[in-house]
């Protein structure tokens, strides 16, 4: 019975999620494959962008935190919520403001020059795929509990569903299928929370505020302040303007809106967190307190709700897993196509948006095969938050703010943080729990200073003069 | 304070179900536009 009721749920899941898909239409232009026809309005930004985040990390990690650390976590986090309203306050708005952009790597481009765009496409596609690989292995493990597949089939379902519906819808599939999942998150997990705050927590506001105090304090007692750094640091930098992100930013129908999306979905991550690390305190009074942090979720749902609750949960959380994963895939596939290909052939807007298809199917593929190899969904993640922030952050930040950026100064920044962070991910100096975002981010700000200064002196003292000079004395 | 810190958390949970509320219906809206009438022919 139990079995017949979650597929039950996961097949009304699956013909809702088609019917969405279908009604989004098929994109016909590269203008609406790449950039939705930057038309998207704020609902839906906003939307995308909180079930771009609202991943498995941000709902049972959360949980899980707030059940061994009570509120620790919640003033963590609060550093997302931070990080999401900078960039809609000082980037988003410049990024939307920029003619002809529909990447990142066009915005470096136009700063900074081609050799600047091609690196940073390079960089966005390895990391679309990277991302795009951890999500698979993250789908595919929730679908191993639910139905117990082999793990190859299971890979195949998430990268092969999620391939479809982008390769086709494009940008516009992506946000559409992303707001869906959002409202099936947003209403199911606040209503196991009331369900298990009004039904099984007993004691009331005292017994709760004892949990929450108990809670924290232990989590005070047992995180040292190079992890708090570290974590701040990740949650604060790791996740900027990722191209997903950026390609929201670009999307959107004017640069208020998407200055505006960027500010509530951060806004939204604080209220999120806030409910997610209260169910964990909740899950104090029901769950054993030796459960694995990954699981108290689960393991809340599964004891207090009807099974049918916990199928519909699994297929929750499969979903917002394909809502991060369609964002990279067709992320990734733009990037390479605008970025790449494009540098180096006139290709028309016709030839774009098939090769956008392509791209789509052979990232995904890609990703699929590497998804088998993730060892860790969390650091899996981190790998790829250390390299992305120091790689493009600085070069990009600076350049949309200052005047003339120089090229020189884009290029050491962009190669200087991929090799240091790349560089701390060795063993010997992963021992020393440094956060290697930091130190990355560090030596990315420096090439660029030495880069601006270098051409510049260059620019003022071209050696040409230097020579003419020579001869004449 | 016990009560105001619980208050707090069932608003924030007010809070996420506005905003699933507020996406849904833009979403519907999205999918399935509502198509105006066109205004009758002038005679």
């Amino acid at each position: 019975m139990n079995v017949v009721l979650s597929w039950a749920a996961v097949s009304v899941y699956v013909l809702v999620l088609a019917f969405v898909a279908i009604r989004a239409r098929a994109a016909r232009e590269y203008e609406d494959f790449s950039v939705a026809k930057r038309a998207l309005p704020l609902a839906l930004i906003f939307g995308s962008l909180a079930a771009d985040y609202v991943g498995p990390g941000f709902s049972l990690g959360f949980v899980g935190r707030g059940f061994n650390s009570g509120f620790l976590f919640l003033f963590v986090g609060l550093a997302y919520a931070v990080q999401n309203i900078l960039v809609g306050l000082l980037v988003a708005p410049k990024l939307r403001e920029l003619k002809d952009c529909y990447t990142l790597g066009d915005a470096m481009g136009q700063k900074y020059g081609r050799k600047c765009q091609i690196l940073a496409g390079l960089i966005s596609v390895g990391l679309c795929t990277l991302f795009s690989a951890v999500m698979i292995s993250a789908g595919s493990v929730v679908l191993n509990d639910i139905f117990g597949l082999p793990r190859w089939l299971s890979v195949s379902v998430v990268a092969v569903v999620t391939a479809s519906y982008t390769t086709f819808g494009g940008l516009r599939a992506s946000v559409i299928t992303d707001a869906f999942h959002f409202v099936l998150f947003a209403l199911l997990l606040p209503a196991i929370f009331l369900y298990a705050l009004l039904f099984h927590f007993e004691g009331g506001a005292a017994s709760f505020f004892q949990q929450a105090s108990t809670a924290t304090t232990d989590g005070f007692k047992s995180a040292s302040a190079i992890q708090i750094v570290s974590f701040v640091a990740a949650f604060l930098l790791g996740e900027t303007l990722i191209p997903p992100y950026a390609n929201l930013a670009l999307a959107s129908k004017t640069a208020r809106i998407s200055r505006n999306g960027f500010i509530l979905a951060g806004l939204f991550s604080s209220v999120w967190f806030t409910v997610m690390v209260s169910l964990g305190i909740v899950a104090r009074t029901v769950v054993a307190k030796d459960t694995h942090e990954d699981y108290v979720l689960l393991s809340l749902v599964n004891s207090i709700m009807p099974h049918v609750g916990y199928a519909l949960l699994l297929v929750a959380l499969v979903s917002i897993v394909l809502s991060s994963l369609d964002s990279l895939l067709n992320a990734g596939a733009v990037v390479f196509t605008q970025d790449i290909l494009r540098r180096f052939a006139k290709l028309p807007d016709t030839v774009a948006l098939k090769s956008g298809r392509y791209s789509t199917i052979i990232i995904a593929g890609i990703a699929a095969a590497a998804a088998v190899f993730v060892p860790s969904v969390i650091k899996g993640l981190l790998f790829c938050y250390t390299i992305w922030a120091p790689a493009i952050l600085p070069a990009l930040i600076i350049g949309l703010w200052i005047k003339q950026p120089r090229p020189l100064a884009g290029l050491l920044s962009m190669i200087t943080g991929t090799l240091v962070a790349l560089l701390f991910e060795l063993p010997f100096l992963l021992k020393t729990q440094v956060p290697a975002i930091l130190p990355a981010l560090a030596c990315s700000l420096t090439a660029y200073l030495l880069g601006h200064w270098a051409e510049g002196f260059y620019k003022r003292r071209p050696f040409s003069v230097v020579l003419r000079r020579m001869k004449r004395k | 304070m016990k009560a105001i810190l619980l208050a707090l958390v069932v608003l924030a949970v007010l809070i996420i179900i506005a905003c699933g509320i507020w996406v849904g219906v833009a979403l519907i809206s999205a999918i399935m536009p509502v198509r105006k009438p066109k205004p009758p022919p002038k005679t």
